[in-house]
């Protein structure tokens, strides 16, 4: 790149255009992980929310009693490791994040798979991320 | 002119069974489908609504005096033009299309509003937690508040086969197979007390 202001500025990026672009599944009220939009969309009190893999940071799982808990965590400031300035609009000081959303659900088997299936996404999509930069270079 | 609207399979606050809307000029009801009680709202109660795309098809959400927030899902979305005409002129209430984010991303603005906390993406809501369902909220660190939804063992408390189903206050999330119980957000500067409070169900006018 020229002087590096370049790579600093965001990219942005969108996980659905349209409200008919959620997989069907969502009606079940269940965390769907989409590949096609990078994307997760998960129930918060009957609304489909997607967010999208650039924003996730990791997914953790643990067991207690009946239930099985998985947490979300997204990128967000303060956060000391793992922020690249440039990956997300940091710049604002007013901007508020969404910083983790903890699930609950009886099915295990369904909740370690999709645990997999986000750390899966994101890993493809650091991936694509490097090839393009070395692409660039 | 006609007196009536109605419309079939529709979930009243993420009931497990659907039944029917019908809206009239005093106000509207919706029955289980299998019989049971009927949920009743006269116009005069009515203060806002609103029409979105939710899990299941469409969602009318409104606001009203006695009750705070009811939801309303299985529209399809060609009803919205039946109505948005019955709101306006039998209750006088304008039912406003909210487009919801679909960008994915997870900064913008969190605002608490009069019955709920709306997290909003380029002005736009991306999701609504109504403060009927938050359990506690509390500071967890500098700059980050949590909002717990934890309910207790029961899972289905609070149905009881009551209205087909319908979740009662406190209890939305339980619809879900994926059940929401923690929300962490990232809230720079100060957040008001008044607004904890709020969230936590108090009176924040003091």
């Amino acid at each position: 790149s020229l002087n590096g202001t370049d790579e600093k500025k965001f990219k942005t990026f969108d996980s659905y255009k349209r409200d008919n672009q959620f997989p069907s599944r969502v009606k079940d009220m269940i965390i769907c992980v989409d590949a096609r939009a990078s994307s997760i969309v998960v129930p918060v009190f009957g609304r489909p929310v997607p967010f999208h893999i650039n924003t996730i940071k990791n997914a953790s799982r643990t067991d207690e009693g009946e239930f099985t808990y998985l947490r979300i965590n997204f990128l967000s400031p303060g956060q000391g490791v793992g922020r690249k300035d440039g990956d997300q609009p940091f710049e604002d000081p007013n901007t508020h994040f969404v910083r983790s959303l903890t699930f609950r659900s009886k099915d295990t088997d369904r909740m370690e798979d999709i645990m997999v299936q986000i750390m899966d996404l994101k890993k493809q999509s650091i991936r694509k991320e490097q090839e393009k930069k070395q692409m660039e270079d | 002119i006609k007196h009536r609207e109605s419309f079939d399979n529709i979930y009243l606050d993420l009931s497990k069974n659907y039944g029917k809307c019908r809206f009239a000029d005093s106000g509207f009801a919706w029955k289980p489908a299998q019989g049971g009680d009927t949920f009743t709202l006269q116009k005069e109660e009515l203060q806002q609504a609103q029409w979105s795309r939710a899990a299941r098809g469409y969602e009318l959400r409104v606001l009203s005096r006695s009750n705070g927030i009811n939801q309303f899902d299985g529209f399809q979305q060609e009803d919205f033009d039946r109505l948005a005409k019955a709101f306006k002129i039998w209750y006088g209430v304008n039912l406003d299309n909210k487009e919801h984010a679909l960008r994915g991303w997870n900064w913008g603005k969190a605002e608490f509003g009069k019955a709920e906390l709306v997290f909003n993406v380029q002005n736009r809501p991306a999701f609504e937690v109504p403060y009927t369902e938050i359990s506690n909220t509390n500071l967890a660190g500098k700059n980050e508040v949590a909002v717990d939804f934890s309910l207790t063992g029961d899972e289905d408390a609070g149905t009881n086969g009551h209205l087909g189903g319908a979740r009662a206050k406190g209890r939305k999330l339980a619809a879900a197979r994926d059940q929401l119980v923690e929300a962490r957000f990232y809230i720079p500067g100060t957040v008001t007390k008044n607004a904890l409070k709020k969230a936590n169900g108090d009176d924040g006018e003091e």
